[in-house]
C-alpha cells in the first residue's frame, strides 16, 4: 500500500466518470502493480468476464498474493457501503481511500483472503454467507461457471500491457472490486456503468454481451434434458452434434437418442422426413425401451466421457467387457440385420430362427443403436438412389411363373414343370423338386414346408430341406394359380372361378364361390379370419372365414386384376397430402369412366359401394370378442397396367399407380415400398404413401410374372426363365 | 373460473425473495405445484420457488397464461411419432430471448414440471442445432473444440454416411 500513497491526487471528473478518465482516476485505489503482473491469471479468473450473478471469491485476481500484514492493514480501516464508494470517492487521499473503500469490500466478500484473522464481528455472519451461498447456477461442481475464451483473454492482456502501468493497477483494481462483490452489489455496479455509458459504448456492449450470452447447453443442463434435445434432431444434425466437442460426441452418439432414431424410423416413414428404414427386430426396440429410458435418467456424463476414447468410438455406450465381446464377434455382429429381417416380410412365414445361441447372443451383448441406424440408413439410400447389385439365377427351362425368398433361400417355381431352391449368397442351384406334371404357377415356403400348386389343379406339399415330396392333393377342377397359407389355413385360388380354404388341423375343406371367371390370387389375413381374392372378373372380394360369406367387392379396375396384398396395419396413409392427390385421383377415374362405354353394371356397383360403405363391413362381418377388422389398407394389379391402393373400409380405390404400359402381373408389398412387374419386361418401385414411381428396373427379356420384397433386396421371374435378385445391401453394392 | 375452485389466486416467493401473485390456474400448468396444492392444501401462505429467480419466474407464469386453457398434456407421452420440432408462433416470440434466459426457463420448466414449456425449451435449442455444420454450432453455443486435428478428421468421416442423401 506503501506505493499508494506516493500517487498523485486526482481530480474530480463528475459526471463523466465512465470515460477515459476513469483510467486514471483508478489509478489512485493504488495496488501493487507487481502483483497484477505476477498473479492475474486470466484463465482462472472466470468473473472478469462479468457473468452476472456470480459470486465467485475464490478465484479472485489478487487474492493467493495477499500477506496477513496487508490483511491486518485492511481489517484495521473502517468499512464504508458500497453506495458511497461510489457516490462519493474523491474526497480523500488516495492512500486512504484504498483503504477505506476496497480493502473492507475485499475482506468481506473473500474474508478467506482478505481476512484471515478474522474480520469485524458485526461482518462474519454476512461474510461466511457471501463466500457460502453460490448462486445455485455457479456452484463449481455444477460447472456452470463461463469458459473464458483464450484468445479473447489474450487479447485482454496484451491491451492491459499496453497502458502505463498506473492504468493497469487501476484496471485490475475494478476488476478485482467486481470480482469480489456479490450478485447484488455486482449488479448495482453494472446499473451504475451502463447509466454513465454514452451510446457507442452501450452498442459495444449490446455486441458484446450478444456473443458472450452463449451457453453450452449440452454441457450445462442435465443429461436427461440434454438427451431431449437431441432427440428433437434429424440424422444428419446429430452427426455433426457429434463432432462438435468430446462431450457432445458423448451425448450425440448415445444409445438412447439412436434407439429413438431407430423407433421413429425403421419400417415406417417418418412423417417429418419423409423417408423410412427398412424392418429391423421390433421385438428387440420395445425390449430395451425400459433399459433406455433407464439410461436417460441415470446418465453419468464423466464416467461416459472417460470410457470414449476416439480409438473405440462406435462402442461408445458398452462398457469394456461388452466391447471386447463386440470385438471378438465383429463378424457375427456384421450378419445381425440380415437375420433379423428374416421373420418380417411374410408375416404367413415363420422363418428359420437363427440358431439358438444366436437368440442368446443378441440379449448378451449390443451393437451401438448408432450402428444399427447407420446400416439401416445406408440400404434406405442405396434403395432411394438405387444402388444396387443384381445376380442372376438361371437353370429352369421355361417361364419362372413364382417365387419366394427368406434369408439365402430363394425358391422359384416354373412353367418347366419344376421348382427350384437357390442359394442367394453363393447363386448355387441347391435343389429341384420334380413330380408336377403341369406348370407351376404358386407356391410359398416356411421353414418346414413348401407348398405347390400346377396348371393341372393338384397340389403338392414338400420337404424343400431334402427334396421330398410329403402329400399330393387334388384340390380344384381346374389349375391352380394362386395360394396362400398363414397359420393352419391354406387358401388356393383357381381356373375354375372358386376359392378354396383347406383347414390343416380339422383337415375340412370349403369352397367359396362368387367370382365369375379365373380367381388370378389369394391372401389370408389369419388374424381377422378374412381371406382376399383377385380375380380376372376385374374384381377383388373380402371372405369371411367364419361365415362363408362375402364381405366386400371391390371394382374399379378395368382389367382382369392378377394380384392382391395387404399392406401391414401399422402402415399409415399421409393424410394432407394423400387428400390432394385423391382429388386429382378422382379426376381421373371420372374421366376414364367418361371415355369408356359405360358399363352395364356402374349403377349397381355405385349402390353397392355406397351401401356397404354406411355399415363398415357389413352385416355378414362379426367384429365379436378380440376380432380385429381386416387391414384397413391393399393393393391390387391388373392387365389394366395399374396398381391401386384401396381402403379396406369403405372400398375406395385412394390411389392409382400409373406407369406400367402394359399389364401388370406381379405384386408384393411392404410398409415402406411395392414392387411390380408387368407384360413390359419392366419392375418398378413405387412409394404406397404418395403413389410415385421410385424407379424402373428392366433386363429380363420377357413378361415379368411373379416379385418378391425383402429389406434390402427385391426378386423377378420372367418368362426369360430367368430369375433377378436386387440387392441394396450395403456392402454388395 | 374462481367459482370452482378454493382460492382463485396465489402467490410464489422465488428464489430472490420476491413474492409474485398468480391466478390458481395458471400456476397448476406446473404440476410441481399443483401437487403440492392437492398434497398440502392452500394455505394461503406464499409457496417458495427456491431455484427460480423472479425475472425467469415471471416468464414462466406469462407463459403459463397464455396457455392455460391448453388441455393438459397426455398422461403417456409417446410423441416418437410426432418429434416434429414446429413451434407455434407465439411460443416461438416467447422464446426470442438470449441464452442464459432460455437456459433458465429450462430449467425452471424442468423444476416445475411443465411438460408443455419444457418441450418448447427443448425443441427451441434442437433448432439452433438444426442444419448446422460443427463449427456453427461451436460459434453458436461458444463451444471449444477439444479434439486434436487426427481425432476431428476421424470422427467427421466416421459421420460422413449421415450426408448422402
Amino acid at each position: 500500500m506503501t506505493q499508494g500513497a506516493r500517487r498523485p491526487g486526482f481530480q474530480k471528473v463528475g459526471s463523466d466518470w465512465a470515460r477515459a478518465e476513469l483510467d486514471r482516476t483508478l489509478l489512485c485505489l493504488g495496488l501493487n502493480v507487481r502483483r497484477v503482473e505476477g498473479d492475474f491469471s486470466i484463465k482462472r479468473s472466470p468473473p472478469v468476464d462479468g457473468t452476472m450473478g456470480e459470486s465467485d471469491g475464490e478465484h479472485s485476481i489478487f487474492g493467493p498474493t495477499r500477506t496477513s500484514d496487508e490483511n491486518n492493514e485492511f481489517a484495521e480501516s473502517t468499512p464504508k457501503p458500497l453506495q458511497k464508494t461510489l457516490n462519493k470517492p474523491f474526497n480523500m487521499t488516495p492512500s486512504k481511500l484504498a483503504d477505506a473503500n476496497v480493502a473492507p469490500f475485499l475482506a468481506k466478500h473473500i474474508p478467506e483472503q482478505y481476512a484471515p484473522l478474522g474480520p469485524q464481528p458485526g461482518d462474519s455472519v454476512e461474510s461466511a454467507m457471501a463466500s457460502s451461498r453460490f448462486c445455485y447456477r455457479h456452484r463449481p461442481d455444477l460447472k456452470c461457471r463461463r469458459q473464458a475464451d483464450e484468445p479473447t483473454m489474450d487479447k485482454l492482456q496484451h491491451d492491459l500491457e499496453s497502458l502505463p502501468q498506473r492504468d493497469r493497477q487501476g484496471i485490475a483494481h475494478v476488476w478485482s472490486l467486481f470480482s469480489a462483490a456479490p450478485p447484488k452489489q455486482r449488479k448495482l455496479m453494472l446499473q451504475g456503468i451502463l447509466s454513465q455509458c454514452c451510446f457507442p459504448q452501450l452498442s459495444f456492449i449490446s455486441e458484446t454481451v450478444d456473443n458472450l450470452v452463449r451457453i453450452d447447453f449440452l454441457a450445462v443442463l442435465p443429461p436427461e434434458l440434454s438427451f431431449k434435445i437431441l432427440c428433437y434432431l434429424d440424422t444428419a444434425s446429430l452427426c455433426k452434434a457429434a463432432q462438435v466437442s468430446r462431450r457432445w460426441k458423448v451425448l450425440a452418439d448415445d444409445d438412447v437418442v439412436w434407439h429413438r432414431m431407430c423407433e421413429q424410423h425403421i419400417h415406417r416413414k417418418c412423417k417429418k422426413c419423409g423417408w423410412g428404414l427398412p424392418l429391423l427386430d421390433r421385438k428387440r426396440l420395445r425390449d430395451s425401451k425400459r433399459e433406455i429410458e433407464l439410461r436417460a435418467t441415470n446418465f453419468n456424463m464423466n464416467a461416459a466421457i472417460s470410457a470414449s476414447s476416439p480409438s473405440h468410438t462406435a462402442d461408445t455406450p458398452c462398457s469394456q467387457s461388452e466391447v471386447a465381446t463386440i470385438n471378438k464377434n465383429k463378424r457375427k455382429s456384421d450378419d445381425i440385420p440380415a437375420e433379423e429381417e428374416a421373420a418380417v416380410k411374410r408375416p404367413c412365414t415363420s422363418i428359420p430362427s437363427a440358431p439358438e445361441e444366436d437368440g442368446d447372443f443378441y440379449t448378451r451383448r449390443r451393437i451401438p443403436w448408432k450402428s444399427v441406424y447407420m446400416k439401416r440408413w445406408k440400404v434406405g439410400n442405396n434403395w432411394r438412389h438405387g444402388r444396387c447389385n443384381v445376380k442372376t439365377f438361371r437353370g429352369h427351362t421355361n417361364g419362372v411363373m413364382c417365387l419366394q425368398f427368406e434369408d439365402n433361400i430363394l425358391a422359384t417355381g416354373s412353367y418347366d414343370m419344376t421348382i427350384k431352391i437357390w442359394d442367394t449368397d453363393t447363386g448355387k442351384e441347391l435343389r429341384t423338386l420334380r413330380g408336377h406334371r403341369a406348370g407351376i404357377r404358386c407356391l410359398q415356403f416356411d421353414d418346414t414346408k413348401l407348398i405347390s400348386g400346377s396348371r393341372d389343379g393338384v397340389l403338392k406339399i414338400w420337404n424343400w430341406r431334402t427334396g421330398a415330396c410329403i402329400g399330393t392333393h387334388i384340390g380344384h377342377q381346374d389349375g391352380i394359380i394362386g395360394l396362400h397359407f398363414d397359420g393352419g389355413i391354406l387358401a388356393t385360388a383357381s381356373v375354375d372361378t372358386t376359392v378354396k380354404i383347406w383347414n390343416f388341423e380339422g383337415k375340412s375343406t370349403h369352397v367359396l364361390r362368387g367370382h365369375t371367371d379365373w380367381v388370378n390370387a389369394v391372401r389370408i389375413d389369419a388374424s381377422s379370419r378374412t381371406v382376399f381374392s383377385a380375380s380376372d372378373d376385374c374384381t377383388v372380394r373380402i371372405w369371411d372365414l367364419d361365415t362363408k360369406q362375402c364381405l366386400r367387392i371391390f371394382h374399379g379396375h378395368v382389367g382382369q386384376v392378377q394380384q392382391v396384398a395387404l399392406l401391414p396395419r401399422e402402415f399409415e396413409l399421409d393424410y394432407e397430402e394423400h387428400d390432394a392427390q385423391c382429388e386429382n385421383d378422382n379426376h381421373s377415374v371420372l374421366s376414364a369412366a367418361a371415355t369408356d362405354s359405360p358399363s352395364p353394371h356402374r349403377t349397381e356397383d355405385d349402390a353397392d359401394s355406397v351401401e356397404l360403405q354406411t355399415d363398415s363391413f357389413g352385416p355378414f362381418f362379426s367384429s365379436s370378442g378380440d376380432r380385429p377388422e381386416p387391414p384397413r389398407y391393399m393393393i391390387t394389379s391388373a392387365l389394366d397396367s395399374t396398381v391401386r391402393l384401396w381402403d379396406t373400409m369403405t372400398g375406395k380405390c385412394l390411389r392409382t399407380f400409373f406407369g406400367h404400359v402394359e399389364g401388370v402381373w406381379a405384386l408384393s408389398v411392404d410398409n415402406l415400398r411395392v414392387v411390380t412387374g408387368a407384360e413390359d419386361r419392366m419392375v418398378k418401385l413405387w412409394d404406397p404413401r404418395t403413389g410415385l414411381n421410385e424407379g424402373t428396373f428392366t433386363g429380363h427379356l420377357g413378361p415379368v410374372t411373379c416379385v418378391g420384397l425383402g429389406d434390402s433386396r427385391f426378386a423377378s421371374g420372367s418368362e426369360d426363365c430367368d430369375v433377378r435378385v436386387y440387392s441394396f445391401e450395403d456392402d454388395e453394392v | 373460473m374462481s367459482s370452482g375452485t378454493p382460492s382463485s389466486t396465489i402467490t410464489l416467493t422465488s428464489s430472490d425473495g420476491v413474492d409474485v401473485t398468480v391466478e390458481r390456474q395458471v400456476a397448476e400448468r406446473s404440476v410441481l405445484i399443483k401437487n403440492m396444492l392437492e398434497d398440502l392444501g392452500d394455505s394461503g401462505e406464499a409457496i417458495p420457488v427456491p431455484n427460480v429467480n423472479e425475472a425467469v419466474l415471471k416468464k414462466v407464469i406469462e407463459w403459463c397464461t397464455h396457455h392455460k386453457l391448453d388441455p393438459p398434456s397426455a398422461g403417456d407421452d409417446d410423441d416418437s411419432r410426432r418429434k416434429t420440432t414446429d413451434i407455434d408462433e407465439w411460443d416461438q416470440k416467447f422464446m426470442q430471448v438470449d441464452q442464459e434466459m432460455l437456459f433458465e426457463i429450462i430449467l425452471a420448466a424442468n423444476y416445475l414440471d411443465i411438460k408443455a414449456l419444457l418441450d418448447v425449451g427443448c425443441k427451441t435449442v434442437a433448432n439452433m442445432i438444426k442444419g448446422k455444420s460443427p463449427e456453427e454450432i461451436r460459434k453458436t453455443f461458444n463451444i471449444q473444440n477439444d479434439f486434436t486435428p487426427e481425432e476431428e478428421d476421424q470422427i467427421r468421416r466416421e459421420n460422413e454416411w449421415a450426408e448422402d442423401r
